[in-house]
């Protein structure tokens, strides 16, 4: 049997905003090289998961431990848990006028270099891996040209996403609603995408309602996700039980 | 008297005519009792000139054993250059371009059309510039120059320096003129008026870095005539001294006379910086755009006032106008004063103001890719200054401008 190591550990986890519990006693973890799927219905907390795993502001943890690569995940900054592998793939990437899709690669590539003691990129490498990678993904160089996100549609976003992935070969990506406001054509693309980039070492946490990106990226464990915790366990079978049975039965069968 | 008068050295120019453009000045100076009008509400000049800056330094600056001779800027430019309100006297020859001393301008009576022009009464700081100038250039462009004229202001000493010059493109020529202010931490206060004058078809594109040091006090005041079909396009950029003000008043004269009044400023521990424009629409199918964006850090404090003034039977005309701020400190302010008057049918005028902080959400998204709060915020301020500095048509000064809004 070979040893798997543990990329992420997340310990009896109680957290959510300001005044509110949204995350009451989260047990999960993932080995290196595994794919997650964390399924359950609107509300129950699963974005909220992936914005303290990523530290974004306004959430607060109230007791439990997350550990990444065995450090204490919460002692990170948000750019510094990135540098350590973690990816979010947003569910809304934002839009940000006025800086280059170009110029925000090469920033975000170079930041992870210099973490790993490497050199910056020179220009014409930089532009070749890129092009490189954005032509897996059928982007396009005018979609390069552009600001961050402007102007892009549901599916161009994500596939923007994948792309960042890519470059930044994380070690473990969560990917939050990814298939949410995609078409059939743009799910496959994104999802084919990121299962081009599975090499065996990489984790994949993704949140979802629904199956469909299963056919392109098959997980080794479903959680369903119920009040801010795991309720049940299993593989992919999960998920077609839970998508025949839908979530209202499912969750009030697994509480009697 | 304003209270600083006394504490002024006054030089009589040897010029006669020089010598009697000064007593206007001087008589309009006489009746002003201080300088807190209303264009000066948000802007409290006068309170942080102390008798300081007005006191010639012990150490003089010494014209003969000075490097700002040196090129300053990185792109090419034939580059003017003044120390402390001084004139270097070695002019560059400029081809198609006249360019010679204030002096030398007035005692050739050069300046003759083109006295006058100001309203003293109303611009008591272009009164003050009047009475006390001693120095400046007159520079009439007959040609389009082969790269723009630069002119350099160094701050070198504490003292009052007022520098007057008069550029005048004739008609069909296209020029970019390009103003630097720097300094050191001397108190200085550098009172500074252009007369500029666009013949019809002719185009001035005007950049300004205002970088002076962090005693100096600051004012410039661009006083501009467009003719027929010329246009006066103009970038301001704001980062230095303690209190600054960049005054543009322009007076679309003629039919298809257009005006950009584009600026930008970043300031920070207790600066202020003013950018106050003034566009008289005075004939019909003018038109005018302005955009502002500021960046305000620490306790710093931005005021912007902007005026559009359409006079009757000045139809058909557009003037718009739009103030941005970014407040990256609780304790930072921002002062907007728009002002639209219309005395004509059938325009379009238009104003807007916004103020806000970063974009949390924005802000996070590139800290979650792996790039560095500091950096992040540099990257998202400089994003937020570039849409000011979108419509320079020079790529190399617009390279420059972005560069520097990155740094700053």
């Amino acid at each position: 049997m070979t040893y798997k190591k543990e990329l992420l550990e997340i310990k009896n986890l109680h957290a959510g905003v300001e005044g509110k519990e949204i995350i009451k006693g989260l047990n999960l973890t993932i080995n290196e090289g595994e794919v997650h799927a964390i399924m359950g219905p609107n509300g129950a907390g699963k974005s909220t998961l992936s914005h303290i795993l990523t530290g974004k502001p306004g959430y607060v943890v109230s007791s439990g431990e997350i550990l990444f690569h065995g450090k204490n995940l919460l002692d990170l900054k948000t750019e510094e848990r990135a540098l350590e592998g973690l990816f979010l793939m947003m569910q809304y990437p934002v839009e940000i006028e006025g800086v280059p899709m170009m110029t925000f690669l090469k920033y975000a590539m170079n930041a992870k270099r210099k973490y790993q003691g490497l050199e910056e990129l020179d220009m014409s490498e930089f532009m070749k891996t890129v092009r490189k990678q954005a032509s897996k993904l059928n982007i396009s160089s005018e979609m390069l040209k552009r600001a961050i996100n402007v102007g892009f549609s549901g599916g161009e976003k994500k596939r923007m996403e994948t792309l960042q992935m890519a470059l930044l070969n994380p070690d473990l990506a969560i990917l939050d609603e990814a298939d949410s406001g995609l078409d059939i054509d743009a799910l496959k693309t994104v999802f084919l995408g990121i299962n081009a980039l599975l090499d065996g070492k990489k984790s994949l946490l993704i949140i979802t309602h629904h199956d469909d990106l299963f056919e392109y990226v098959k997980p080794d464990f479903v959680h369903v996700f119920s009040d801010g915790k795991i309720i049940k366990s299993g593989d992919q079978t999960l998920a077609f039980t839970l998508e025949a049975k839908g979530y209202t039965d499912f969750i009030n069968e697994a509480k009697c | 008297m304003l209270k600083f008068s006394d504490h002024i050295q006054f030089q009589d120019s040897s010029v006669p005519s020089l010598f009697s453009f000064q007593q206007k000045g001087r008589e309009v100076c006489a009746h002003l009792t201080d300088l807190k009008t209303e264009a000066f509400k948000y802007t409290p000049i006068e309170s942080v000139l102390t008798e300081n800056y007005f006191k010639v330094s012990k150490n003089a600056h010494d014209h003969t054993h000075c490097d700002c001779e040196k090129k300053f800027l990185p792109f090419e430019a034939h580059e003017i250059h003044f120390c402390d309100g001084a004139l270097h006297h070695h002019l560059h020859y400029i081809e198609g371009a006249e360019c010679l001393s204030l002096e030398d301008a007035f005692a050739d009576h050069e300046t003759a059309p083109y006295l006058n022009k100001i309203d003293l009464d109303k611009f008591p700081l272009a009164a003050l510039n009047t009475a006390y100038v001693q120095e400046g250039i007159f520079l009439r462009i007959s040609k389009t120059p082969a790269k723009p004229i630069a002119l350099i202001y160094n701050g070198k000493s504490a003292g009052f320096h007022n520098i007057r010059n008069f550029i005048i493109l004739e008609k069909g020529v296209t020029a970019e003129i390009f103003e630097l202010y720097q300094g050191n931490d001397e108190a200085y206060f550098i009172n500074m008026v252009n007369e500029i004058f666009v013949a019809p078809d002719a185009t001035l594109t005007h950049y300004l870095w205002q970088n002076d040091g962090k005693t100096a006090v600051h004012s410039s005041f661009n006083h501009v005539h467009v003719k027929e079909n010329g246009h006066f396009n103009s970038f301001a950029f704001q980062t230095g001294s303690k209190l600054s003000r960049c005054e543009t008043h322009v007076l679309l004269e003629q039919e298809n006379a257009t005006a950009l009044v584009n600026g930008a400023y970043v300031i920070g521990s207790q600066t202020l910086a003013d950018t106050t424009t003034d566009i008289e629409h005075l004939s019909a199918h003018t038109n005018s755009d302005q955009i502002v964006k500021g960046v305000m850090r620490d306790h710093a404090h931005g005021v912007f006032q902007g005026k559009i003034l359409i006079k009757p039977g000045a139809v058909q005309t557009n003037g718009h106008q739009t103030h941005r701020a970014l407040l990256l400190s609780d304790d930072a302010k921002v002062d907007v004063k728009p002002a639209l008057e219309i005395y004509a049918d059938d325009v379009k005028c238009s104003h807007g103001a916004t103020s806000g902080a970063l974009d949390e959400e924005q802000l996070f998204y590139l800290k979650s890719r792996g790039i560095a709060e500091d950096e992040a915020k540099k990257i998202l301020t400089s994003a937020f200054l570039n849409e000011a500095c979108e419509a320079i048509s020079n790529q190399e000064i617009k390279a420059f401008f972005e560069k520097l809004s990155f740094q700053i």
